[in-house]
């Protein structure tokens, strides 16, 4: 970017570029959503920082976590459908080798980040070298995953380890002056835990590795235009490669998140997690065909899909099927809003 | 000398070859392994084809059809990721019709509410509209394919589980279990359906200019459509096609369980049949199709698992074995391995 033109712009002209567009529609869909649940649903508590935190941000994390590796391979016009696979055997990992082999879990962590980062920068190698379309590659990637986790065990193996337990039980608690003038905790009870804190500082580092260097610009130069990036002597391969592995990354914490939340290892955890996070960075505004998206959006889709069942949740009467229905509906909307600004912007492009 | 040379490289060039070649191995594996594989007998009570080699082509009925409007869909350059959230609603409303939610068919029996064509067509009538919904998404509203399809995906499973108010149906229905666990002559009914459908599909492509069409619009949508093709038309044909297919398969699940099965009937199918036509050599950047490359792809997917089974191998590590295989074949159908091939066998012909 031209340091010297970026400085001249005001701070409002460089917010109201049209690149934003997703990012603000994501916003403003998912303040109407949660306007609407504070209207019809604001006397049970919808509007309480618990349901904001814990039923929106927390209970999701992991698919949140997750999302971050994903918004950055879909930006390289890549897709990766092994995540959900991937984090189900770091599950299955940090359980064997606690409850059965006795290791300490942070080394298991340790193994299976190895293994994650390890598949993912073969599936990258794959993808690129091979020519392999990236759907198939990582479909591979997701059946052989799966498969491994199998044969390590069919049962869920419950873990029961001090370390866990610790990081699963760390709580903040949030506290306020009550009506009594003393710092305690609010009400309803509102804390934010390790998954939370992780999800934070997976979009942090996320948006820093996308904004802030050179191979987030890498990424997007890849996103938008494949031959042209070779052309101008990107670095195509390393990033490419390093994408998928950098998502294998994300996928191994989403697993770790994951089993703080249930503690246990599963062979079929988070099936088809994948499309959730997908999902995700898609209404988040990601486009599929590569070269847009940003962190930002991606933390908004998250929090956008989580509000729909609680939504569900607090009105009590809907049959939860119809979270499914409500977030393809939504999914449908995304894309025709993302139509309508690309058709738009060519439109201009072209006067 | 120079002629038979010639002719190799044209045979390693072809994709099927691999896939036909893979499927060969496996088999030989299991021959090796239990000389009985292949017997096929007649069981003397019910007068039925029985044996490993049939059970296969039976069990894999369903993604071989899928996998045919599959192929189409991918020739056009896109996937179709709702046919398995197709195959719940399929099964769902068929059941619902049968078993209408009224104290007084409370119990599952050998009788339908509403008449037998109606709990056939109507199922096939849904997934053939929500076919067209993709169509018109991706032809009118120029989305791409995996994420207009992924709409269904995601809410399919939703609308089957609302038309059946989350219930789960069983039936005893009797004409209905015929599509899935009855018999023409020694002959299992899905393999039947499987064939017709397989010719059907194959007639309606080679003996008419449709298959030109979607391999034109594959290749190039905006040079077929300035040569007089409709491309629209084509994409939403294929598509409704598709999701027909599927409600078709979503029947024979349904009928072999006699129940739908919201949450897991056709769970992974949309995978395993993008899988299948791969397998098959065609491209998933669109252009030119093989459905016979397909029909191997997915018995070879069936044999995997049948194999896993038959020895006694843990029936969910069936996806470890199945990504192996899978990943042999695509590492040999890729561009730069054929190209090593071609160019050796080039070689050996000047040579020769």
């Amino acid at each position: 970017m031209n340091k010297t033109s970026s400085k001249k712009q005001s701070l409002l002209s460089r917010l109201m570029n049209p690149k934003y567009i997703m990012v603000y529609a994501t916003v403003a869909i998912f303040l109407i959503i949660y306007l609407f649940g504070a209207i019809n649903y604001g006397d049970k508590g919808f509007l309480s920082l618990r349901t904001l935190i814990i039923s929106m941000f927390t209970e999701n994390a992991y698919y949140g976590i997750s999302a971050v590796g994903m918004t950055m391979v879909l930006i390289t016009g890549g897709i990766d459908l092994s995540v959900g696979a991937v984090s189900a055997l770091t599950g299955m990992i940090i359980a064997y080798g606690v409850a059965i082999m006795n290791l300490p879990p942070m080394l298991c962590l340790l193994f299976a980040l190895v293994i994650g980062v390890g598949l993912g920068l073969l599936m990258g190698a794959g993808i690129h070298y091979l020519n392999v379309p990236p759907f198939i590659m990582t479909l591979t990637g997701m059946f052989l995953t799966r498969g491994i986790c199998s044969l390590m065990s069919r049962e869920s193996i419950e873990i029961n380890n001090e370390l866990i337990d610790a990081l699963a039980g760390f709580k903040i608690y949030i506290k306020w002056w009550n009506e009594d003038g003393e710092w305690a905790k609010i009400k309803p009870i509102c804390y934010i835990n390790f998954n939370f804190i992780l999800f934070i500082v997976m979009i942090i580092i996320g948006t820093i590795l996308l904004q802030r260097t050179r191979f987030g610009r890498n990424v997007y130069a890849i996103g938008g235009n494949e031959q042209s990036a070779k052309l101008m002597g990107l670095p195509v391969a390393r990033t490419k490669i390093l994408v998928y592995g950098f998502n294998g990354f994300c996928s191994v914490l989403a697993g770790f998140a994951y089993v703080l939340y249930v503690k246990s290892g599963w062979n079929l955890a988070l099936q088809g997690g994948e499309l959730e996070v997908i999902t995700c960075a898609v209404i988040g505004g990601t486009l599929m065909t590569g070269g847009v998206g940003y962190m930002v959006g991606t933390l908004f889709g998250v929090l956008l899909k989580s509000a729909i069942p609680a939504l569900i949740t607090f009105n009590g009467n809907l049959l939860s099927w119809w979270g499914k229905i409500a977030t393809g509906a939504l999914l449908l909307l995304f894309i025709f809003i993302q139509r309508v600004v690309v058709v738009y912007s060519n439109r201009k492009k072209q006067e | 000398m120079k002629k038979k040379a010639i002719d190799f490289s044209v045979i390693t060039r072809s994709k099927i070859t691999w896939a036909v070649v893979a499927e060969i191995l496996i088999l030989l594996v299991c021959f090796i392994i239990r000389p009985d594989f292949f017997s096929i007998s007649i069981q003397p009570s019910t007068g039925v084809l029985y044996g490993s080699l049939i059970d296969i082509l039976n069990r894999s009925a369903e993604i071989t059809i899928i996998a045919m409007g599959m192929t189409l869909a991918i020739a056009l350059g896109g996937t179709d990721l709702s046919v398995g959230a197709l195959v719940a609603v399929s099964g769902a409303m068929a059941l619902k019709l049968m078993r209408w939610d009224v104290l007084e068919y409370s119990t599952p029996g050998d009788y339908t509410v509403y008449p037998f064509w109606m709990a056939i067509l109507l199922p096939l009538l849904t997934c053939m509209l929500m076919g067209l919904f993709n169509g018109i998404l991706i032809s009118k509203g120029g989305m791409q394919p995996f994420i207009a399809t992924l709409i269904l995906m995601v809410s399919g499973r939703g609308i089957a589980q609302i038309l059946t108010n989350g219930k789960q149906f069983t039936t005893m229905y009797s004409p209905f279990r015929v599509i899935g666990q009855g018999h023409l002559g020694p002959i299992p009914m899905p393999i039947i359906i499987m064939t017709v459908v397989c010719i059907a599909m194959a007639v309606f492509v080679r003996k008419t200019a449709f298959g030109t069409f979607v391999e034109s619009v594959g290749v190039n949508k905006s040079a077929s459509r300035l040569s007089g093709i409709s491309s629209d038309t084509v994409i939403i044909i294929v598509y409704t096609l598709t999701g027909l297919l599927a409600g078709i398969a979503g029947l024979i699940y349904s009928s072999r369980i006699m129940s739908n099965d919201s949450n897991n009937a056709g769970i992974n199918y949309e995978m395993d049949a993008i899988l299948a036509v791969v397998i098959g050599g065609t491209a998933m950047t669109g252009g030119k199709f093989s459905l016979i490359g397909t029909i191997i792809g997915s018995i070879i997917i069936r044999t995997i698992v049948t194999f896993v089974y038959y020895f006694g191998i843990v029936a969910e590590a069936t996806m470890a074995f199945k990504a192996l295989i899978i990943a042999v074949v695509i590492i040999l159908q890729s561009e730069p391995v054929r190209e090593y091939f071609a160019r050796r066998s080039e070689k050996r012909a000047l040579q020769g």
